[in-house]
């Protein structure tokens, strides 16, 4: 009797114990925000969860991500279903930008802050939007590539393929434009655009195959995501190419690309400061949270200089990509390299 | 005869001679080969550099992961039936491969003694994988008596969430040389993705046209019940498929590793819809028991040589699935032209 009255006294405290944790959970967290990532079939993307996840954390929001698995509907849905939790905001890094318009109407109706991450929204007013600047990284790119052109040829001339992602991705897209923008200050050099559809690694390595026989001069390769350039550096190491006679070029800083930076197959990989992206929506989600005004000027965000301006669908952080060669491939900032900032981010005040 | 009985096909007027059924019979049994060669001969005069030797090895070592898969996916609907998880079977064994072997990003670096040991262990257990997948799939289709379209397009599914839980969405990369070697060497000047691909066909297609495996095969996807009262076990002859088809998108998974020298979450994405193609062009039918390999392997070959030929071009990539969605369409409305002067003319 003695011993079925400890057990029941012991499952009786464990009972109490589970029932009071929400609860001493609860007054620790701010609450709930909901992170609505595009697709978990990239570095990117699943780094950005756990990025957002621990920032968020470091601001005492509790974080919750649904894959959208590179599906409109499916993200739409996911808006509605949000919606009906109430949370305190929503993460959105959106898989058409177009498509989640209305979704964004619903929820900043329902009184639910939209921030924008990583993906550009101009169509629609959101609460705050933190971005790289993808046609910047096109600038950047275009920058490096006619410096690799000098380097090599003594003038910015020859001939540049350029393997985009999918183009239906506003992605892909603005690199591009921003790419080609640049370059067109360079009328000798050749750009030959091919684009991956689904940004599917096999359908680059084709396209790299099919032109080294059509185009056997191609004198650098620019790829719009790390993992597209595996396959292009596995076709040229097929047809008996070495390190650097076709020279590349890709945009993301995904660990692979820094890899093949490393190994010499690589010569630039202008990154996303996806850390600092994600930090940035930290620092800023009390106030979007409290719908409290966000001022314009300068932040530093992870030790980067970052622009928010007033635009019209709302404050808009911009965060500088980077080039990445060999002289500082190795240096932690990287995200490429996965060695996300120790330090804690703060809240602006 | 009305038109309309014309035109469903009623019987008419034989050819007179014989040797006129005989060249009718032979250009309506190989129209996806002319075909290919009328487009073969339009892209070599419009396009400039495309008549040449290395294309031509191109567009056969482009076709190696989508013929493979279709050969697998060919057997089972010629015996009646639907497979579509091969692709994800596919992009479940690359990864595996490239997980195991691979050296960098998410791959573990495994290293055996001696190192071309890589070579057949990675390669088994990519096609033991696959075989797996397609032992689970006959399982339920043949057991549990669950419809093949349900039942594959659930491994389709959750093969391909396997394929993002094990890689976490890195990439995987870094195969050893052992395994690279595949799809770097050429053999007589034919890189060995293709030698593969001709074998694969050539080895199926006797199976299926000379073995009484495959002659089973057919007549079940004609008429399941004809088979059965004659004593042929039709349920093991259809498990056989479905755990060829795994096996045969497992070699292929292994093969694109090799070629992409590792994998991405990613991999594969969309190649099931150009092995459906293929397929289709290819002659076999949608309702089963009709077809042969030979017409899917130059149904594969059109589909490459059309990516190819935009990539060539320069042109944007939606014309691709533009034309291969109207090709789909013509090889039915083909089909349906072939048996309608089959039944007038032979």
């Amino acid at each position: 009797m003695t011993t079925r009255r400890y057990w029941l006294a012991g499952a009786l405290a464990a009972l109490s114990l589970c029932a009071a944790q929400p609860g001493a959970w609860a007054q620790e967290s701010k609450g709930r925000v909901y992170y609505l990532v595009p697709t978990l079939l990239d570095e990117f993307q699943t780094e950005s969860v756990t990025a957002l996840e621990r920032f968020l954390g470091d601001v005492g929001y509790e974080t919750i991500s649904l894959d959208g698995q590179n599906r409109t509907d499916l993200q739409m849905n996911q808006i509605d279903d949000v919606i009906a939790l109430q949370p305190e905001a929503i993460v959105l890094a959106a898989v058409d930008f177009d498509a989640v318009r209305p979704g964004i109407d619903k929820a900043r109706e329902a009184g639910i802050p939209v921030v924008i991450f990583d993906r550009q929204i101009k169509s629609t007013p959101s609460d705050f939007t933190s971005v790289a600047g993808t046609v910047e990284i096109g600038r950047i790119a275009a920058a490096e590539i006619a410096r690799l052109l000098q380097e090599k040829k003594g003038s910015v001339s020859g001939k540049v393929l350029q393997i985009l992602g999918d183009p239906g991705d506003s992605y892909t897209l603005d690199i591009q434009q921003g790419f080609e923008e640049d370059m067109a200050a360079h009328p000798d050099v050749q750009i030959i655009t091919q684009p991956a559809l689904q940004w599917e690694a096999s359908r680059a390595g084709d396209i790299m195959s099919d032109q080294l026989l059509t185009n056997p001069d191609i004198d650098l390769v620019f790829v719009h995501a790390a993992h597209l350039a595996v396959p292009v550096t596995a076709i040229l190491e097929a047809r008996g190419k070495q390190p650097g006679d076709v020279m590349l070029v890709s945009s993301n800083g995904a660990p692979v690309g820094l890899d093949l930076i490393r190994r010499g197959w690589e010569q630039v990989e202008v990154e996303q400061p996806l850390y600092a992206q994600a930090a940035a929506v930290a620092m800023f989600m009390d106030k979007v949270v409290n719908k409290e005004p966000i001022e314009p000027g300068s932040y530093d965000v992870l030790g980067l200089e970052a622009t928010l301006t007033e635009e019209a669908w709302g404050p808009n952080l911009r965060i500088p990509g980077a080039a990445i060669t060999r002289d500082n491939v190795d240096e932690p900032r990287f995200w490429g390299n996965l060695q996300a900032p120790t330090e804690k981010v703060q809240p602006v005040e | 005869m009305s038109r309309a009985d014309a035109a469903q096909g009623a019987p008419g007027p034989r050819l007179a001679t014989p040797a006129g059924r005989a060249v009718l019979g032979f250009g309506l049994d190989h129209l996806v080969w002319l075909i290919l060669i009328v487009v073969l001969a339009g892209f070599s005069l419009f396009i400039p550099n495309f008549f040449q030797i290395g294309i031509l090895l191109n567009i056969l070592e482009q076709s190696t992961f989508i013929g493979i898969l279709a050969v697998g996916l060919a057997l089972v609907v010629i015996a009646g039936h639907m497979d579509l998880s091969i692709e994800s079977v596919l992009a479940l064994t690359a990864m595996t491969t490239a997980l195991l072997f691979g050296s960098h990003g998410a791959g573990s670096g495994l290293v055996l003694q001696p190192e071309w040991l890589a070579l057949p262990v990675s390669l088994l257990l990519a096609v033991a994988l696959g075989a797996v997948i397609g032992a689970s799939n006959a399982f339920f289709v043949v057991r549990l008596r669950i419809n093949a379209f349900i039942v594959t397009l659930a491994s389709y599914i959750w093969c391909r969430g396997l394929v993002v839980a094990l890689s976490g969405g890195r990439s995987v990369y870094g195969l050893p040389d052992a395994i690279r070697a595949v799809a770097v060497t050429h053999v007589g000047g034919v890189p060995v993705l293709g030698v593969v691909l001709i074998l694969v066909f050539a080895a199926f297609a006797f199976v299926l046209t000379r073995t009484p495996f495959g002659r089973h095969l057919v007549m079940i996807g004609g008429n399941p019940v004809a088979p059965y009262r004659a004593g042929i076990r039709s349920d093991r002859l259809l498990a056989i498929a479905f755990i060829l088809a795994g096996a045969i998108a497992g070699l292929a998974g292994w093969l694109l590793a090799a070629r992409t020298a590792g994998a991405t979450a990613n991999l594969g994405t969309g190649m099931l819809f150009d092995a459906f193609a293929a397929v289709v062009i290819g002659g076999v039918s949608l309702k089963g028991g009709v077809g042969r390999l030979s017409g899917v392997f130059a149904g594969v070959l059109l589909l490459s040589a059309i990516s190819t030929a935009i990539n060539v071009m320069g042109m944007p990539p939606h014309y691709t699935l533009m034309i291969k969605g109207a090709l789909v369409l013509a090889a039915v409305l083909l089909d349906t032209a072939k048996t309608a002067l089959h039944k007038r003319y032979l």
